[in-house]
């Protein structure tokens, strides 16, 4: 047992499971499973990991996209994306892939100060693809393009749900700037800053969304609902030209000014009969201070009476007219103000109220997941060129550069994927 | 190190460089392509642009594998690693076709009133202009 080795020990040995007993009497080679350097092997387990992680993320986006019926998603104009800012980022991502490479190269034929050149230019490259990254999530937040509540400014379709999100978001907004207003020392800086805008919110809630609240309540067509909660939308945020709340805007206003012409006439009959009573109130009591005679006193002091209440009851009316008058003006002071604005009142007037756009969240949720994850990516790729950069880049690091490369490429593969499905879909 | 199996067996290193320059002219030429397919006739149909599109975007991501990444000149180890991820991939990507691609056969009505509302097509319009300023009746 000493003396002569066991074959099947030998054998076990060789496996992994063999004990201390054979004394290193055989010289085992290892062999690698797979004929690559340990590092590569392992950079390549973590991107094949890596290629499952965004095949989910990139695969969820086509699967919602493809099932979403026509219509229903958001077009890069609805959303802010600039397909010329995607394509220059594409183009950024590329060349940073072949300066990598162009760097690895050189460090493997032991050039270490051109590969650190190439290793700069790839890590500026990152940077500007990160620059203009920024700069794109910015403009999506200025346009209330947000990954969800409770900043979202998005909402699915034009029903009540968003009609009172706008209405709440109008309030709190003229509700602010009054506040400013009475806290600011110079009225003229109040005027200087706000009273234009105040006036346009103030006109959006009587005119538009105070309006639409009324038609909507008091339609009976869901039809006729549909158009005023649409034209509303559409108003405040269109999404292309839209012929069918145009016709409904100015078969509404036609409508409104014919209503508000036969107010105006009852307005003035009602006036006239205000005037009447008055002379007849004004006669009566100026005979009641004359009269002295006790009986034709009373009489006169019971027609003074009635008068008094006919004057009373006309004074009710000509309010109520006034009352119906006033959201029929401001409707076609609304339409007369906003009716020559193409691009929304939200784009117009800088605002940040509530806007229809269908599946716009799911956009944005999808959108800022997927590009955050590649942004993230490319932190860490960053992160990467400059602990590298500490280093002498000769040849003994050339496989280190080839690690980091196969990984920056890979990040440039998944935007190969990200820039048409995000930018040109 | 690295040496024994990618480049160096290969070719001498000013043909490295001409593929390199020449897989980086492809991959611009590829993106100016996706990009015309985006504006043009092709979108008409949008899944014929969308497929040749993707088709685009794939043949990039082999450019930049293959020789980039240095798989052309690997050995067969790069199937072991490459072909399970991507089996597991597109996998779980078929599996949510049903449940989240077909998510809109199966609303049931309350879903589809608040579900998002497609933008009416153009030929709906004429009809629907015609009955509003008839219909508008408010009082």
């Amino acid at each position: 047992m000493n003396s002569k080795v066991n074959p099947s020990e030998a054998m076990s040995t060789a496996n992994g499971v063999g004990d201390e007993g054979s004394h290193g009497h055989i010289k085992l080679k290892y062999q690698p499973a797979v004929p690559v350097p340990k590092g590569k092997l392992a950079v390549w387990l973590f991107l094949s990991t890596e290629i499952m992680f965004f095949t989910a993320l990139i695969g969820t986006y086509i699967v919602l996209r493809f099932g979403a019926p026509e219509g229903s998603w958001p077009t890069p104009k609805d959303v802010r994306v600039l397909e010329w800012l995607g394509a220059v980022n594409t183009f950024v991502l590329i060349c940073s892939s072949v300066t990598i490479v162009f760097g690895m190269e050189a460090a493997k034929h032991n050039l270490p100060g051109k590969a650190k050149t190439w290793l700069v230019a790839t890590f500026v490259l990152g940077c500007v693809f990160l620059g203009i990254k920024a700069y794109e999530y910015n403009s999506k937040f200025e346009h209330g393009i947000h990954p969800g509540t409770p900043r979202s400014l998005l909402y699915d379709r034009a029903d009540l749900s968003y009609l009172s999100a706008l209405k709440a978001n109008l309030d709190a907004e003229i509700l602010s700037i009054e506040k400013t207003k009475t806290a600011l020392v110079s009225e003229a800086e109040a005027e200087h800053g706000h009273s234009g805008g105040l006036d346009n919110l103030v006109l959006i809630r009587s005119g538009l969304v105070q309006w639409t609240q009324k038609t909507v309540g008091e339609s009976e067509s869901p039809i006729m609902r549909e158009l005023a909660l649409e034209s509303l939308a559409h108003q405040i945020n269109p999404r292309g030209p839209n012929p069918r709340v145009d016709a409904y805007l100015a078969g509404e206003t036609v409508d409104v000014r014919d209503r508000i012409a036969k107010l105006q006439g009852q307005q003035e009959a009602v006036d006239e009969e205000v005037r009447e009573i008055q002379a007849t109130v004004n006669a009566l009591s100026e005979e009641l201070e004359g009269e002295l005679d006790e009986e034709k006193k009373s009489d006169i002091e019971s027609r003074l009476a009635t008068a008094t209440e006919k004057s009373k009851t006309a004074a009710t009316k000509a309010t109520e007219v006034v009352d119906l008058l006033a959201p029929l003006e401001s409707r076609v002071a609304a339409y007369e103000q906003f009716n020559g604005i193409h691009d929304g009142l939200n784009e117009h007037f800088h605002l940040r109220l509530p806007m229809v756009i269908p599946s716009g969240n799911t956009w944005a949720n999808t959108y800022f997941l997927m590009t955050g994850f590649h942004a993230l990516h490319v932190l860490g790729g960053l992160v990467a060129f400059v602990v590298l950069l500490m280093f002498r880049l000769d040849r003994s690091r050339a496989g280190l550069m080839e690690n980091v490369g196969l990984y920056w490429h890979f990040v440039d593969i998944v935007w190969i994927f990200l820039f048409p499905l995000l930018y040109l879909f | 190190m690295i040496e024994t199996d990618t480049l160096d067996h290969h070719s001498a290193q000013d043909s490295n460089t001409k593929v390199f320059v020449f897989v980086f002219l492809m991959l611009c030429v590829l993106t100016g392509l996706s990009f015309w397919v985006a504006n043009s006739y092709l979108m008409e149909n949008k899944v014929v642009g969308w497929a040749a599109m993707m088709m685009v975007s794939v043949a990039k991501a082999l450019l930049v594998i293959l020789f980039f990444m240095h798989l052309w000149w690997e050995r067969a180890w790069k199937y072991v690693l490459t072909i399970p991820a991507l089996i597991m991939g597109v996998l779980l990507v078929l599996l949510l076709v049903p449940d989240v691609g077909f998510r809109t056969m199966t609303y049931s009505k309350d879903r589809r009133e608040n579900a998002p509302k497609p933008v009416v097509g153009e030929s709906a319009v004429s009809e629907t202009v015609v009955g509003t300023s008839e219909t508008l009746k408010l009082d």
